[in-house]
């Protein structure tokens, strides 16, 4: 197991370096001109030469991409050029609300998935009904799936607020951890707690939505395979109850592929969130990107393509630990 | 005075699947009772519904090829057939258990021994789990109830299958194949432990097997079973002393005897095959491969009790010898060219030898214990082992389970890197590796056409010749040409097992590498095999290397026999000197522990 978690973190450097190339790589190539978009393009080509020798921009590649690594590993991702921060406090201030929606996306996809791959292998009605509901879904776009969310909830029925993290003229929590919900119940307001929570349903739904239909049709892809060994035959002759067999014997054998499809649909969850924040005005990171991209503002693309690569590899270095947990098999490996 | 009730009554048991070509007729009326106490042992060979029986028993039919049942089977008085899904599933808590072939597959891979007992109990205290592991001769009980199943030898796994069988203090025992993926010498033990602990506690004993010698070793009444019917019946005396079926006869003549009586490549094999079991059957299903066969024999066969004993037979008792009529013919064919090539080897074949291995060590990392333990010193599985398989040879490799021969025979094929030492091939395509275990050595969603074609694409050959080399593999294998199309799941056990010699011989590679081929076929499938085998040999001219506990099989295929303990060879031989005059201690044990139902 020990040897398991070294080589894993191992991988995960590895990969962190390659995200971190391969962005250096990614500003290199792209035509725009990052020192004239820092002066403006109006500004006299004698000041662009200065900004561009000032952000080394006039260095050779290799001497520009050392200074890039230094930087970076000291957590300095330079100051955005629309907000003029440093683009890790810009991050530091955006982060927690993407973090949030993120974790509580992540709850219900996984919650969902799990539910509906269970009652797909029920089978019945309500399984196969359940199955075309999903594949409708799996065809429908987050961007759809939200505009229709806000236009039931919040235009037609007035039940759940439509944007924002919080109704404008509630105070908020000034907490230790920015992660809004947990800090209004470590304060313990609890009205408001509940009006974060009734903004957060709807974005965090519409972000769950793909990724618990693709945990749901995993899940029941490898249950069923599952079903089909000779462990379940072995626990049927025990006399357990099918229920028993299912949830005791046949899904943690299932967890494995499960576990790696999740680890591949944070991804898929890090690129939604940029869509959903958008639609539902969240101001995360994935706005905060947006904005950056409107406005050229380079250091600040470069920094939240980071934040995000790594936030995806860091989480599937611990989906690969979960699936070494459920399985012993990979643990002695 | 009145018999006891049988603790399992069937009667007309009729039993079909739904399959491709129409419905599958598992089971054609079969009738069998057992006494409580009573270990009986069916028999018959692949297909005859063996395992069929004991599911229906069970309650535990797989759904999806949507069985249908006719007839009756009493479960302690309680009749299974058509039973609620809800009084299946308590009757099995209560009355039965279940020892299944593959200890590997059976036991759930990510849960703790300890507690995969403790459920069949239906819940027991750490102390009780260790008593009832220590009761099927576990050592250090408490410390395997911590293990996952991976971490057992096959022999503890099924052991621990059997602790779970006996944990509810069943009435009956089903043991379907229990010891046929087991090595030779745990075999006997396991067989043994079965037999003892279903008398000691006065459980009955269905014990399925393929092998007579196995059925003999401890029941005391052996059924025969052909094309789902019993066809014999009687106490395991009367079965060995004289069968009175032919068919009874036919299998007892085609198990592989120790004695060498049939070495020169071929054993004797029921010619032809079961019917199709798709097909209805008129009169006597075996009259097809019948040597007694006449006119009568095309009316329904009755069920017939002699003197008390049961034969499904018009002429019982006219056939006392199997006259293999067909397999004379082959021998004499085949003994010219196995003279030509065996005087071509006394002469010294001109080919460069299939392999030279020399000085061949692999040691495994120890295991840690726990997270942050220390590791054990390194394992030493080939301890330095010098080996050479002529061109066109055969060499078989056999120990008891732990010796390294696995090990071995997987750094000459190149699939495992040795520490030291070096192995030479022969030029051409490299060697092929069939497994025991051809299930999983198959890719499930690939139909065996596919697995052909992929190994013809490795080697250049253009696809519109590939449909005829595909046949000509699976013909040479005994397969029909339809196989093609199937999936790994869509053959029953012996067809997988030719199907993956197929892909060996698709493309003739100079020296076939097989780890226990045989070990889960019954008796005329695994002839068939390793007839098959010593055929390809001489017409390929491919040399063998041959793992096995399989005494009798390495001897009906082998030119030289290599005896290996704890990773170090101790006794090599000529395969007649071997067997005749065997001059290690642990070769003639290995030799003892063979179950031999015949004597010779
Ligand atoms: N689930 C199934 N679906 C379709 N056909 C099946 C199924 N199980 C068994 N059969 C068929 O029923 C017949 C009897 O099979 P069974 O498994 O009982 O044979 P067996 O005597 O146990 O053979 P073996 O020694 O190979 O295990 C075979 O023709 C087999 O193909
Ligand atoms: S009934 Fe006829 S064909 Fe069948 S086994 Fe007896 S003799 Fe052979
Ligand atoms: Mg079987």
């Amino acid at each position: 197991m020990t040897r398991l978690f070294l080589n894993r973190a191992l991988a995960m450097v590895a990969v962190l370096f390659g995200l971190a190339v391969a962005v250096f790589v990614l500003q290199v190539v792209i035509p725009t001109d990052p020192a004239r978009a820092m002066v403006g393009s109006n500004a006299p080509e004698e000041v662009v030469a200065q900004a561009r020798a000032d952000l080394g921009y006039d260095q050779p590649i290799p001497a520009q991409f050392a200074a890039y690594l230094g930087r970076i590993t000291r957590g300095d991702l330079q100051h955005s050029l629309h907000t003029h921060n440093p683009v890790s406090d810009d991050l530091g201030r955006f982060a927690p609300a993407t973090i949030e929606l993120g974790f509580y996306a992540a709850l219900i996809a996984g919650a969902l998935g799990l539910g509906l791959g269970l009652l797909l292998v029920g089978g019945g009605l309500v399984g196969r009904v359940a199955r075309v509901v999903l594949v409708g879904w799996a065809a429908v776009p987050a961007f759809l799936t939200g505009m229709l969310l806000i236009v039931v909830f919040y235009s037609w029925l007035h039940v759940l607020p439509g944007s924002g993290r919080v109704d404008d003229d509630l105070l908020l929590p000034d907490g230790p951890t920015g992660l809004l919900t947990v800090d209004a119940l470590l304060t313990g307001q609890f009205a408001l707690l509940g009006n974060l929570i009734s903004h957060l349903v709807l974005p965090a739904v519409t972000l769950a939505l793909l990724p618990a239909v693709a945990i749901a049709r995993t899940l029941h892809a490898s249950l069923e395979q599952v079903m089909g060994e000779d462990y379940i035959r072995t626990a049927r002759s025990k006399g357990l109850r099918e229920r028993t067999v299912l949830l005791r014997h046949a899904l943690r054998n299932a967890a494995g592929p499960t576990l790696t499809m999740a680890g591949l649909l944070v991804g898929l969850m890090l690129g939604g969130v940029v869509v959903v924040e958008q639609i539902f005005s969240w101001p995360g990171l994935g706005l905060y990107v947006t904005q950056s991209i409107a406005y050229s503002d380079f250091p600040a693309i470069t920094g939240t393509t980071l934040a995000l690569g790594a936030a995806y590899v860091v989480i599937n270095f611990w989906v690969d630990v979960a699936q070494a947990v459920a399985d012993p098999r990979l643990r002695s490996a | 005075m009145k018999p006891p009730a049988p603790i399992l009554d069937v009667r007309d048991l009729r039993v079909t699947f739904s399959g491709r070509g129409g419905r599958i007729n598992a089971l054609r009326g079969m009738s069998l009772q057992i006494q409580p106490g009573e270990v009986v042992g069916l028999v018959g060979e692949s297909g005859s519904g063996k395992s069929v029986l004991g599911l229906t028993a069970l309650g535990l039919l797989a759904a999806a090829s949507d069985p249908q049942v006719t007839g009756s089977v009493q479960l302690d008085g309680f009749e299974m057939v058509g039973a609620s899904p809800e009084g299946a599933r308590q009757r099995r808590g209560t009355a039965i258990g279940a020892v299944f072939q593959d200890p590997m597959g059976s036991l759930n891979p990510v849960m703790k021994i300890g507690r995969q007992v403790a459920e069949s109990a239906g819940g027991a205290s750490d102390e009780e789990v260790a008593a009832m592991l220590e009761a099927t001769g576990i050592r250090g009980p408490a410390a395997v109830a911590r293990c996952f199943p991976h971490e057992l030898s096959g022999g503890m796994r099924q052991r621990v299958m059997i602790a779970m069988a006996l944990a509810r203090h069943p009435k009956l025992i089903i043991a379907d194949e229990p010891t046929t993926a087991l090595d030779v010498t745990v075999q006997a033990k396991v067989l043994d432990l079965l037999a003892t602990t279903a008398r000691e506690r006065g459980v009955a004993l269905l014990l399925v097997t393929h092998d007579l010698g196995v059925a003999a070793r401890i029941c005391d009444r052996i059924a025969v079973a052909y094309a789902g019917r019993i066809v014999e019946q009687g106490t395991t005396e009367e079965i060995l002393d004289g069968p009175r079926h032919p068919y009874a006869l036919g299998l007892l003549a085609s198990r592989p005897r120790l004695d060498g009586a049939v070495r020169g490549g071929l054993l004797p094999t029921l010619p032809g095959s079961a019917p199709d079991p798709t097909s209805s059957v008129v009169g006597c299903a075996f009259a097809s491969r019948c040597p007694a066969a006449d006119g009568a024999c095309l009316t329904p066969v009755p069920e017939a009790h002699e003197d008390g004993r049961l034969v499904a037979c018009h002429h019982p008792g006219e056939l006392t010898t199997w006259p293999d009529r067909a397999a004379q013919v082959i021998k004499a064919a085949v003994a010219e060219s196995a003279a030509d090539g065996l005087a071509a080897r006394k002469a010294g074949d001109p080919r460069t030898p299939a392999v030279v291995a020399t000085g061949l060590v692999r040691e495994f990392d120890g295991r840690r214990s726990g997270m942050l333990g220390r590791r054990g010193p390194a394992l030493r599985a080939v301890g330095g082992i010098d080996l050479t398989v002529p061109a066109g040879g055969s060499v078989a490799i056999v120990g008891e389970s732990g010796s390294g021969k696995s090990t071995l025979l997987r750094m000459i094929v190149g699939l495992l890197e040795p520490t030291e030492g070096t192995v030479r091939l022969a030029p051409g395509p490299s060697p092929q590796m069939v497994f025991q275990d051809a299930g999983a050595s198959l890719t499930p969603w690939m139909s065996v056409g596919e697995h052909l074609a992929e190994r013809l694409a490795a080697v250049g050959m253009p696809k519109r010749e590939h449909a005829a080399a595909i046949d000509r593999a699976l013909h040479a294998v005994g397969l029909p040409v339809d196989a093609a199309a199937r999936r790994p799941a869509q053959l029953s056990g012996g067809q997988r097992q030719r199907a993956a010699i197929a892909r060996a011989i698709v493309v003739p590679p100079p020296l076939i590498a097989c780890d226990e081929p045989v070990s889960a076929l019954d008796v005329s499938l695994a002839a068939q095999v390793l007839n098959l085998l010593c055929d390809l040999r001489q017409q390929l001219g491919l040399a063998l290397l041959f793992v096995t506990h399989d005494l009798a099989a390495a001897r009906a295929v082998a030119d030289e026999v290599v005896v290996m303990q704890g990773g170090l060879v101790i006794e090599r031989a000529p395969t007649d000197q071997l067997f005749t005059a065997p001059s290690h201690d642990y070769t003639r044990e290995l030799i003892a522990a063979v179950p031999e139902a015949v004597a010779a």
